[in-house]
């Protein structure tokens, strides 16, 4: 195999520096050009600190929710196919291609005050819009297909014999499924478990629109940064994208780990 | 299961229903006015451009991380993922600063389409090389081989052999590219200034109509937007899977 | 124990599977199911097991009726043609498996994880992932795994299949020692009938969901019931309406007495000569000779020589 010509690999090279490599390092400079005693500071501002509780709630409830909806899915697309799953299988992918702003517009539309359900959820005192169910619900939509789609095709790769072969073990049902069928699928779950929470903290469009974007009330992480910018308090927002920033490198390096485990464990297999 | 249709199917209904609310006719003027056309111009072709490049710069990726051994590769690798994991907001705002008006490379580009456009390369370049790159792992050199054997140059091989093979999976990686960049907001409405007619994108627009209340002609340009995405998604799959057909 | 069957017949959609199929498993036994692809005996060995339901018929072990009863209260080992490693489990967590379903005491465990990794040879692979064993040392886990749990019937779907040549030769042998030292009714799903023959006490041969014939292997071989039967174990050649197996007609020299062909190939096999014919309608078949009879006529390709029955053979009706 010869390979493949140096100014290729060059150009790539330059090309992906000067594309991510070059704003990654200036965001850490921007956040970092007053010192350590600054940027300590900063993380203490108020709404910040605000924002990153409140993301973190919105975390802690989004993510789980959607990776049981996820497996769930999952398993009944693979294990019990009808015409009725494959439409689901379609549908689950319709929020990828969805745009932010978008999907808080059309549940603005539909549990809004003056929306379908709005009066009926008024009534039972609950608010959408403006708090953190309406967060959570834009969180959910965008992040949605995510666990299915890495679950699904690996699902399909193992077939079920393993699980057959436990039933003649004298296993039940439920043994099956917490001893083989998800510790088969576990790295695939991580994988989607880590993109779905990155996805979450990271969105911005959507939690814009359903949120209000009312500091100290609504406003996630991601909403703060934004908010700081449009006040020229750039510095104060680089700090929050720092923060931001760690998590996304974070997230690369479980991806990284989740990928390689997965690909061992199946070297055989294909 | 009620779970999927709470989420998605009943928002979504609630938007056609919204975008007909008038009729046909308050569509149809919705989706003409002037600002609208113009940010959608701007947003297709932006978006265009950019996915276009990042094919041939995903694809050139691809092949660098599957076909090529040298010092630092796995954080290039790890690197390309990085516009997946990084919130589309930390992107627009350092793009913003790195290139705008406080620019410490003197290169200002706020409220041009370069700017958009460099802003949707960042989020779009993993598209196409994640895409790419398992295909080409599975690639045997048999196809490759047999053809130089023949006599043919490697350009030759690469033009009539290599880059036939990929294409579907370029295709389809440059249409998810595509279909996700019409509908980008955070990493573009900073650098893109925001100005009606001159450097609006489709989704800051929609945004400002829905908060001057005008939700009817939000959810109209809404549904032409994603009906733009949907055309392209299916446009591009359909070609890559007519063309992996012919191959295989 | 003994397995007994009783008009089982099953359907995928509109296509018939198994149809009326019917037979009794003596205690003990090593009996293959062998049949081309599509013949039903993978289904009816999972029909068994348990693992796929029935239209219709009903399924017996040792006399207890068990068509309702779910898989894992049947009491069998199932091992399938891909082995289905618990991937991520090592190797004794995989034969413990069933044994810690039981609930059985850790120590009684490892002792009888211990003995049976013992017996399949695996004793140094304990710690291993499947992924790092061959594919005949997969099996002997899934082997061991399936034995694991004591069942009083092992049904092994194609289980040599995916090995190659010489793995699969020794594990054949292998698995009929051990079946024969346990003394476990055993069912094996095989299509090549070479297998079948070797390793089997009896065949029970399936087409397109019927049973076509049972019977010991040289019952069978020697006693085709009917063509399907004759064709599917060996090869054959037809002389004068009649069919023969390549041992059972010799060759002679042209101008005698038998049908006329031309030589085309002369395969040495070691063991036996093979000698390749033509007849006059351009059908080709083979002559099996002993070192002997090759020796004294000296067939040479382009050879004219005519070919027939050898006197002691039996015609078959």
């Amino acid at each position: 195999m010869k390979r493949p010509p140096k100014l290729l690999r060059l150009g790539v090279l330059v090309y992906v520096s000067i594309l991510i490599g070059a704003p990654l390092i200036f965001l850490f400079q921007q956040a970092f050009r007053r010192g350590w005693g600054a940027f300590w500071a900063a993380l203490h501002d108020q709404a910040m600190d605000h924002a990153l509780i409140l993301t973190a709630k919105v975390a802690l409830i989004a993510v789980p929710l959607n990776v049981v909806f996820g497996v769930g899915l999952s398993l009944w697309i693979v294990r019990r196919p009808s015409r009725l799953t494959r439409i689901l299988d379609r549908l689950v992918d319709v929020p990828l291609a969805i745009s932010p702003i978008i999907v808080g517009l059309i549940l603005e539309l539909a549990y809004a005050q003056n929306g379908w359900f709005g009066p009926a959820i008024a009534k039972l005192g609950w608010h959408v819009m403006f708090s953190l169910p309406g967060i959570v619900m834009a969180s959910v939509f965008v992040s949605l297909p995510l666990v299915s789609r890495q679950v699904i095709p690996l699902l399909r790769l193992l077939g079920d014999h393993q699980e057959q072969t436990a039933a003649t073990l004298g296993a039940s049902p439920t043994r099956i499924l917490f001893t083989v069928t998800l510790r088969s699928i576990a790295w695939a779950v991580i994988y989607g478990v880590t993109l779905t929470l990155a996805r979450v903290i990271g969105e911005y469009g959507a939690v814009l629109v359903v949120s209000g974007n009312i500091a100290l009330l609504t406003q996630t992480l991601t909403l703060n940064i934004g908010a700081n910018f449009d006040n020229y308090n750039a510095y104060q927002g680089f700090v929050g994208s720092v923060v931001l920033a760690l998590v996304s490198i974070a997230v690369l390096l479980v991806l990284s780990i989740a990928r390689q485990r997965e690909r061992r464990r199946s070297e055989y297999l294909a | 299961m009620l779970y999927l249709s709470l989420i998605v199917l009943i928002p979504l209904a609630a938007l056609l229903t919204n975008a007909f609310n008038g009729g046909l006719g308050s569509f149809w003027r919705a989706i003409t006015q002037t600002e609208a056309i113009d940010a959608l111009r701007l947003t297709l072709l932006c978006s265009l451009g950019a996915a276009l490049l990042n094919a041939v710069a995903g694809t050139a990726t691809a092949w660098i991380l599957v076909r090529d051994r040298f010092v630092g590769q796995g954080v290039l690798n790890a690197i390309i993922d990085l516009p997946f994991a990084l919130p589309t907001v930390v992107a627009g705002v350092t793009f913003y600063t790195l290139y705008g008006p406080l620019s410490p490379v003197h290169v200002n580009v706020t409220g041009t389409w370069i700017g958009i456009t460099l802003a949707i390369m960042f989020v779009t370049l993993p598209f196409t090389v994640r895409s790419v790159q398992p295909v080409l792992e599975s690639l045997t050199f048999n196809a490759e081989a047999a053809a130089a054997t023949l006599g043919a140059s490697s350009a030759h091989v690469f033009r009539t052999i290599t880059l036939p093979t990929l294409m579907p999976s370029i295709l389809t990686g440059t249409g998810l590219a595509f279909a996700r960049a019409i509908g980008e907001y955070g990493s573009v409405v900073f650098i893109s200034n925001n100005l009606p007619y001159r450097s609006e994108v489709a989704s800051s627009y929609i945004f400002s109509l829905s908060t001057s209340g005008q939700t009817n002609a939000a959810a109209s340009v809404a549904v032409l937007l994603l009906f733009l995405a949907l055309v392209v998604l299916a446009v591009f799959n359909l070609t890559s899977t007519r063309l992996a057909r012919r191959g295989a | 124990m003994s397995i007994s069957l009783n008009g089982i017949t099953k359907h995928f959609g509109k296509d018939v599977v198994l149809s009326e199929v019917s037979d009794e498993v003596p205690q003990g036994s090593l009996t293959a199911l062998l049949g081309p692809s599509g013949s039903g005996k993978s289904t009816l060995l999972r029909i068994i097991a348990g693992l796929t339901p029935l239209d219709a018929g009903h399924v017996e072990l040792n006399g207890r009726d068990v068509t309702d009863v779910a898989p894992r209260h049947r009491n069998i080992g199932f091992c399938f043609q891909d082995y289905a490693p618990f991937r991520h489990l090592s190797v004794f967590d995989n034969v413990a498996y069933g044994l810690k379903v039981q609930r059985v005491p850790k120590e009684r465990r490892k002792r009888e994880v211990e003995e049976l990794l013992g017996l399949v040879r695996l004793e140094a692979f304990a710690d291993r992932y499947p992924r790092q064993l061959s594919g005949g040392q997969r099996q002997r886990m899934a082997l061991a795994r399936a034995l694991a749990i004591k069942p009083e019937v092992l049904l092994l779907d194609e289980p040599f299949a995916a090995l190659d040549a010489q793995v699969r030769g020794e594990l054949r042998t292998w698995v009929r020692n051990l079946q024969r030292e346990l003394g476990i009714t055993t069912i094996l799903v095989t299509h090549d009938q070479g297998e079948a023959m070797e390793v089997a006490d009896r065949i029970v041969i399936l087409n397109s969901g019927r049973i076509e014939q049972v019977g010991a292997p040289h019952q069978v071989y020697d006693n085709p019931s009917n063509e399907f039967v004759q064709g599917f174990l060996g090869p054959t050649t037809t002389l004068d309406g009649i069919t023969y197996r390549p041992h059972e007609i010799s060759l002679g020299l042209s101008g005698d007495r038998g049908t006329p062909v031309r030589v085309t190939d002369v395969v040495r096999l070691g063991f036996e000569v093979r000698v390749v014919v033509e007849d006059a309608t351009g059908e080709s078949s083979w002559v099996q000779l002993t070192h002997d009879e090759a020796r004294q006529l000296d067939p040479q390709v382009g050879d004219s020589a005519v070919v027939r029955p050898r006197s002691e053979v039996l015609i078959f009706r």
